[in-house]
């Protein structure tokens, strides 16, 4: 198993110098949605609290990588690190009210969350560019990019590892057991669901200030689309959310089928994605790996 | 010694419906209690006012001489209360021995041996690495009660721990149950099976429509006028 995952590594980190451009880009996709999903995952695939509205995580953290890089003229490895710090601090300020709401509630909360932070960045003009959007002085990182966002998709999954394979990952998911006999047997089910989110919202700050960089322009519609949302919701559902390899298995194969489908049928592409998401829900609740997991009584650490 | 766990005039309604009306009562160190009445009677709601899954409406619940009404359900399970639930609450997806491991701080070998020991000790060795979901019901049972002891309680709350429980479990059961007691522990028993609650309990409490109505030892409970009514009369 270390053997295999040393060497897929090997393989990605030598694969930009004879990667295609495109496949560059491609590649440094997979690695943003392998963070997404594997954020998510910590808090909703492990405490059961579903979150509708992880892109804003994303979105703060593009935003602040953004303005550090283009008004205070960050560099931008610093930048995605601060993307990931603002993320954070915006976890702690929602995570406080929303997470003393029951489940739903707070899925339907943090849906509300998004809406809310891409109003105030519209608003903010001075600050953001408001509708227009906020451009940032050219520069070709790609593949210092690629490598970055490479190192984010590991630290995430590695992180998803040590959790899930520890005592708090395990009360983690006492809470989506059963949060009333998690409390009767002596966790603080609150503060780990906030430890979680906090967690949850690393990855996705540093990817959003990534992001931010690599495409030079970002404006409220491109960094708090529901859309971002529900891709690493399915992603995370598809390969299995609770373990540490789903979101990476559902990361890469949607990716990877999006592309190919939206290449070559790009009007039934939506409709197609729609229908993983029903099939996935209906047929295989657990996952492709949580399948595995249940039947053939595979540890935690897959 | 102040009583391990003191109830002091606690009302708790649902919907205008007093469910636990005005009871009061005291349990000193060491021993076992039981708390019978009919269903629907307040049982399992005074249970639920004690460990702080239901906020009291009034009165005041102490435990060790310190006030906890108004805590958290966790802050309670650490100062020492431990419970199991009248319908099963395992956590399903995770094994056997995972449901305890998560109840424990401090070193993890040391969890994971006393883990072990705890489903050796109920008989469930051999199911440690399986999931909680897929156990019998009486497993399942055995599953609660150990976790629970996990959290080294000093008080048991036990909600019907016979129920679906098959002879011989239930044996190894009742003989925990006075072996925590002579290990000091403390004990509020509900029960349904009048011959396990003579048999075990030195001091019964009698629940009717959520009102105390009667408390003694378990022969005087049996012979009591108004018991008697509560449970065959009407
Ligand atoms: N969460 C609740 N909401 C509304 N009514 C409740 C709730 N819990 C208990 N009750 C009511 O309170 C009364 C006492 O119930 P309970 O404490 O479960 O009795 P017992 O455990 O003695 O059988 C019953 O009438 C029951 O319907
Ligand atoms: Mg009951």
């Amino acid at each position: 198993m270390a053997a295999a995952i040393l060497s897929v590594l090997a393989a990605l980190a030598a694969y930009p110098v004879v990667g295609t451009g495109y496949g560059v880009r491609s590649v440094q996709q997979i690695f943003m949605w392998i963070a997404l999903a594997g954020s998510w995952n910590l808090i909703s695939g492990l405490t059961g609290y579903v979150s509708f509205g992880h892109v804003a995580f994303f979105g703060a953290g593009a935003y602040a990588g953004a303005i550090l890089v283009a008004s205070a003229g960050w560099p931008w490895p610093l930048a995605a690190l601060a993307g990931g710090a603002a993320a954070v601090v915006l976890a702690v300020v929602i995570g406080y009210p929303c997470l003393r709401l029951k489940g739903p509630y707070f899925a339907i909360a943090m849906l509300g969350l998004n809406e809310v932070l891409r109003a105030l960045v519209s608003y903010f003009e001075g600050l953001t560019g408001g509708g227009n959007g906020l451009s940032l002085p050219t520069l070709d990182a790609s593949v210092p990019i690629y490598y970055v966002m490479g190192v984010l998709a590991v630290v995430v999954t590695a992180m998803s590892w040590l959790i899930v394979t520890s005592r708090f990952g395990l009360r983690l998911m006492t809470i989506r057991e059963d949060e009333v006999a998690a409390e009767a047997m002596g966790i603080d089910t609150f503060h780990h669901k906030l430890a979680a989110l906090l967690l949850s919202a690393v990855g996705p700050g540093v990817a959003g200030a990534l992001m931010a960089r690599d495409q030079g322009y970002i404006e409220p519609i491109s960094v708090f689309p529901l859309a971002i949302t529900v891709t690493m919701i399915v992603m995370a559902l598809f390969g299995g959310k609770g373990t540490v390899f789903g979101p990476v298995l559902g990361a890469a194969a949607l990716f990877v089928a999006q592309e190919i489908v939206w290449a070559r049928y790009p009007y039934v592409h939506p409709l197609l994605f729609g229908a993983i998401i029903v099939g996935v829900v209906l047929l295989m609740p657990r996952g492709v790996l949580g399948l595995l997991q249940q039947r053939y009584r595979l540890p935690r650490t897959i | 010694m102040p009583p391990v766990l003191s109830v002091e005039r606690v009302r708790k309604s649902f919907g205008g419906v007093a469910a636990v009306n005005d009871v009061s009562l005291a349990l000193e160190p060491g021993r076992i209690y039981g708390l019978i009445g009919p269903n629907g009677s307040g049982k399992t709601t005074l249970f639920n006012c004690i460990t702080g899954i239901e906020r009291l409406d009034a009165g005041r619940v102490s435990f060790r001489g310190e006030r906890i009404d108004g805590l958290k359900p966790w802050q309670i399970a650490r100062r020492g209360i431990g419970r199991t639930f009248q319908i099963i609450r395992v956590f399903p997806e995770l094994t056997a021995l995972e449901n305890l491991l998560v109840v424990t701080r401090g070193a993890r070998a040391e969890a994971e041996r006393r883990g072990r020991e705890l489903l050796e000790f109920v008989r469930l060795g051999d199911l440690a690495g399986e999931y909680a979901g897929n156990l019998s019901y009486g497993q399942q049972k055995l599953v609660e009660f150990v976790r629970m002891l996990m959290t080294e309680p000093t008080l048991i709350l036990l909600d019907e721990p016979a129920a679906g429980v098959n002879r011989t479990l239930l044996n190894d059961l009742l003989d925990a149950v006075s072996r925590l007691r002579d290990a000091g522990k403390t004990v509020l028993l509900v029960e349904h099976d009048m011959k396990v609650v003579m048999g075990l309990c030195e001091t019964v409490f009698v629940l009717d429509h959520g009102e105390k109505i009667a408390e003694g030892p378990p022969g005087a409970i049996q012979a009591d006028a108004r018991v008697i009514e509560a449970y065959f009369g009407r």
